[in-house]
C-alpha cells in the first residue's frame, strides 16, 4: 500500500455549466449508466488503492448521494477506505486540479494516511490509467513530481511524495500558486519533473463540445472496446432496474442502453441511461438521453442532450446540430419543441 | 431479540426435473429474467414486506447459494438485529443430521427461532416467481385469528390436479387437504407460503419428530396433522402472477411471461423491486446490423445479430447474423455467427458454434447446453464424411 488517492471534485468546468447547474460537475452523467468520478474511482481501485480522499465544493449533494460510502468501488473499509471531504470552496472558484486551498480544509487526510504516496487527480479526466506502474515509473525518475500524458497531451493525474505534497499545501500563498496542475504547468523551482507515458483510452471532458463527441465516440466499437475492460471494470452506485425492455415495434441499433428502460420507439446512434421510456413511433438519432427520462409517443429528435427527469411530451421536435446539439435542463418538461 | 415475525425460507431443493440446470447449482439459484435468480424473488418479498429476519435453509449444492446471498445486502438483509441468517446441515456429537423433510428442516433449526421468539414464522419456498406482500397475509392471519394460514390462488381447473388443493368453506376456513387428486372438487391450489403461530408449530413439529413413520413435510404430515384436530386453519386468496417454475417447460414460460403485457409479470415497478446481486457490467451494444423484438436484455450484452421473443442475461454476446428466437439465454454464452436457435434455454457460459442450428416450431423446449453442441457437431462430421 504505497498510494493514497485524492480526487479533486471541486475543479469546475464552465463548458458544462448546463449539465451542472444542480450537481457537481464530477456527478455529471456520462456513457449511459456512469457520473463523471466513476472513472477516476474505478482506475483508482483497479490500481489497488484503498484510501481515497474526494475532495468536494459546497454544492455537492448529488456527489455525496452517488458515491456514499464508497460501497460500489468497494471502498466502504474498516481501515482507510472513502473519505467523502467537503471543502470551503464554492463551484466556480476551482479551475486545477489539486488546488491547495481546497487540499488545506483536510490536511488531517494526509496526516492520517499511510501511504508514503498521494496520486492527485479529478473527475473529468477519463481513463484507464494504472497508477501503480505510474508510481513505479515516478520512483525511477527520480523527479518530485510525475504526470500523466498521452501523445503528449497532459491527463491532469500527478504522482507526488505525501510530504511534498503537504509541504506544497502550506506553502502556496507565499509562492503564489494555486494548485499541483499550477505547479506542473508552470515548472516551478526547485522542483523537477518528469513525465509518465500512458497509451490507451483517454479523454478529457472540459466543455460540451468534448461532452458530446466523446460520449458519441463511445458507439464506436474500438473505442468502447478500449474504455470497457473486461479485467478493469468501471463501478458505480447499484441500482435495482431490471433488464431493458425492447417492445413490438421497436427499433434500436448503434446504441449503448442501461438497464431498467422501456423502448418503443427507433433509436439510433445515441446514449440511453437508465430507466428511460421511448414512446410509440418516436425517432431519436444523435441523442443522449439520461437517467429516467420519457419521450412521449410519435416526438422526433435530433442531435438532442436530455438531462435527467426530462419529459418532452407528445409530438414534439427538436432538431439540434452536431456542433449545437438542444441541451434540456435537468426535469424540465418540453412540448412541440418548446421548452417550459 | 423478539420479533414479531420471522421468514424460513427452504431452499434445499434439487429439483430435478430441471435436468442438467441443477447439476452445479441448488434449484433456487437458477438464473431468471436475465438478471434474477429465482430466490431473488422471496428475498425482495420479505424486503419490500418488511420482514427483516430470514433463515435460509439449505443443503442441496449450497456454495452458489452461500456466496451469493452472502451477507444479505442486496436485499437489504445485512442487519444488526436479524438479517439473513444461512441454516446448512450441521453436525451434532451424534453425526451429521441431514435434513429430512420441510418440517424436519426447520425442526432441526428451532435454536434458531427460539432465539428470536417470533410470534408467527412464515414458511417459504425458493421454487416459485411472485410478488406478495405478506404483510397482508399476516394481517389475514390476525384478523381470522387462525393457527395456520395457507396462501391459497385459482388454477385454472384442467391444471388443478396438479397441485395440492385446499377445500375451503365460505369463510376461506380449510376443511380438506388434498394432495394433487385425480378428480379435483376445488382449484384452490397451495403456492407452499405458510404463516403458523409459532407457539402451534413448534408443538406440532415436535410431535411430528417423534413420528417415525412421518416423512416430516409440512403438505403431508403437519398440515393433516393440524386438520385432524380442528386447529383454526384458513385459506388466504391470493391474487396475482405466480408460477411454479420446476420444469424448463414452466421456466421458459415464466420467462416468456415476462415479454407478454398482460401476464401480470410486471419488473419494471418501483414499488415492489425485485432486488438481486448486481455485477457492475457496462451499458449493452446494440450495433447497426442488429433487429431486438419483444426481448429483454441485460448489461453487458453485445446483440449484432437478431434477437425476437427473447430474454438475454448479462454478458451475452450475439454475433451477426444469428438468430434468436422464444428463448432465454444465460450469463456469459456466446452465440456464434449465422447460429440459428428457436425455443431454448440456452445454459450459462456456453460457446455456441458458427451456423449451429435448432429450430422447433412447436411444442419442447430444448434445455441447450454442451452435450447439445457436441452431439451437432457430431453430426455435422458425419453429414461431411457421408457426402465425401
Amino acid at each position: 500500500m504505497r498510494l493514497a488517492a485524492v480526487i479533486d471534485a471541486t475543479v469546475t468546468i464552465p463548458g458544462l455549466k448546463e449539465l451542472a447547474m444542480y450537481r457537481s460537475s464530477a456527478s455529471i452523467p456520462f456513457a449511459g449508466r456512469y457520473r463523471l468520478i466513476d472513472f477516476a474511482l474505478s482506475n483508482i481501485v483497479n490500481s489497488d488503492i484503498s484510501s481515497v480522499g474526494v475532495f468536494a465544493s459546497q454544492q455537492s449533494v448529488s456527489l455525496m448521494d452517488h458515491i456514499g460510502k464508497g460501497k460500489s468501488w468497494d471502498l466502504d473499509r474498516r481501515r482507510n477506505g472513502l473519505y467523502f471531504l467537503p471543502t470551503s470552496q464554492r463551484e466556480g472558484d476551482q479551475l486545477s486540479v489539486g488546488s491547495f486551498a481546497a487540499l488545506e480544509d483536510h490536511l488531517s487526510f494526509f496526516k492520517k494516511s499511510t501511504q508514503p504516496y498521494v496520486v492527485v487527480t479529478s473527475a473529468f479526466s477519463i481513463s484507464q490509467l494504472d497508477y501503480n506502474d505510474m508510481l513505479d515509473a515516478h520512483l525511477a525518475s527520480g523527479a518530485d513530481i510525475t504526470e500523466a500524458v498521452r501523445d503528449g497531451e497532459c491527463m491532469k493525474s500527478y504522482i507526488l511524495s505525501k510530504e511534498l505534497l503537504m509541504e506544497m499545501i502550506k506553502s502556496f500563498r507565499e509562492n503564489r500558486v494555486v494548485s499541483v496542475e499550477d505547479i506542473v504547468n508552470l515548472k516551478r523551482k526547485p522542483y523537477t519533473f518528469s513525465q509518465y507515458q500512458y497509451e490507451g483510452y483517454f479523454v478529457l471532458i472540459n466543455s460540451m463540445e468534448s461532452y458530446f463527441n466523446e460520449s458519441m465516440a463511445l458507439l464506436n466499437e474500438v473505442t468502447w472496446r478500449q474504455l470497457f475492460l473486461p479485467e478493469k471494470p468501471i463501478y458505480t452506485k447499484v441500482k435495482d432496474e431490471p433488464p431493458t425492455k425492447y417492445m413490438k415495434g421497436s427499433s434500436v441499433k448503434r446504441s449503448l442502453v442501461a438497464n431498467g428502460s422501456l423502448l418503443e420507439g427507433q433509436v439510433s446512434d445515441s446514449i440511453l441511461s437508465r430507466a428511460v421510456e421511448i414512446g410509440r413511433n418516436s425517432k431519436l438519432e444523435n441523442c443522449i438521453i439520461m437517467q429516467k427520462c420519457v419521450i412521449e409517443d410519435n416526438c422526433d429528435l435530433l442531435y438532442v442532450v436530455a438531462d435527467k427527469d426530462v419529459r418532452i411530451k407528445a409530438g414534439s421536435v427538436l432538431h439540434g446540430t452536431k456542433e449545437k446539439p438542444v441541451i434540456i435542463r435537468k426535469g424540465s418538461e418540453v412540448s412541440e419543441g418548446e421548452v417550459l | 431479540m423478539k420479533k414479531q415475525i420471522v421468514a424460513m425460507l427452504l431452499a434445499g431443493g434439487q429439483g430435478t426435473r430441471l435436468k442438467e440446470l441443477t447439476y452445479a447449482v441448488a434449484k433456487p439459484a437458477i438464473p431468471f429474467g436475465g438478471k434474477y435468480r429465482i430466490i431473488d424473488f422471496p428475498l425482495s418479498n420479505c424486503t419490500n414486506s418488511e420482514i427483516h429476519t430470514v433463515g435460509v435453509l439449505t443443503q442441496y449444492q449450497p456454495h452458489l447459494l452461500h456466496q451469493y446471498i452472502g451477507l444479505g445486502t442486496p436485499w437489504d438483509l445485512d442487519r444488526r438485529n436479524g438479517g439473513v441468517t444461512m441454516l446448512p446441515p450441521y453436525a451434532e456429537a451424534d453425526g451429521i443430521k441431514w435434513y429430512d423433510g420441510t418440517a424436519n428442516a426447520i425442526h432441526q433449526n428451532m435454536k434458531f427461532l427460539e432465539a428470536h421468539q417470533p410470534e408467527y414464522v412464515l414458511i417459504l419456498s425458493g421454487d416459485h416467481i411472485y410478488k406478495m406482500n405478506y404483510m397482508l397475509m399476516l394481517d389475514f392471519h390476525i384478523k381470522h385469528q387462525a393457527d395456520a394460514t395457507i396462501s391459497v390462488i385459482e388454477v385454472p381447473w384442467e391444471e388443478a390436479s396438479r397441485f395440492g388443493l385446499m377445500e375451503t368453506d365460505e369463510e376461506m376456513q380449510i376443511k380438506r387437504f388434498v394432495e394433487k387428486p385425480a378428480d379435483p372438487q376445488t382449484n384452490l391450489a397451495s403456492m407452499g407460503v405458510y404463516i403458523f403461530n409459532y407457539q402451534k408449530l413448534k408443538e406440532y413439529l415436535a410431535r411430528d419428530a417423534e413420528q417415525e413413520e412421518s416423512s416430516h413435510d409440512f403438505g403431508k404430515d403437519i398440515i393433516p396433522a393440524m386438520l385432524e384436530n380442528n386447529e383454526k386453519m384458513v385459506a388466504y386468496p391470493y391474487k396475482g402472477y405466480w408460477k411454479d417454475v420446476g420444469t424448463v417447460e414452466s421456466l421458459w414460460e415464466a420467462n416468456m411471461d415476462l415479454l407478454e403485457l398482460d401476464s401480470g409479470l410486471v419488473l419494471h415497478d418501483s414499488a415492489w423491486r425485485i432486488f438481486s446481486s448486481n455485477p457492475q457490467l457496462p451499458p449493452q451494444v446494440v450495433t447497426s446490423t442488429c433487429e431486438i423484438q419483444e426481448s429483454f436484455v441485460n448489461e453487458g450484452c453485445i446483440i449484432e445479430g437478431k434477437v425476437r421473443r427473447s430474454v438475454i442475461s448479462q454478458d451475452v454476446h450475439i454475433k451477426e447474423g444469428a438468430e434468436i428466437d422464444e428463448c432465454v439465454v444465460m450469463a456469459g454464452t456466446v452465440v456464434g455467427s449465422g447460429a440459428k436457435i428457436s425455443r431454448a434455454i440456452i445454459t450459462p457460459d456456453l460457446r455456441i458454434p458458427a451456423n449451429f442450428t435448432l429450430q422447433k416450431k412447436d411444442g419442447e423446449i430444448t434445455l441447450l447446453t454442451k452435450e447439445t453442441i457436441r452431439n451437432w457437431e457430431g453430426s455435422e462430421d458425419d453429414a461431411l464424411s457421408s457426402s465425401n
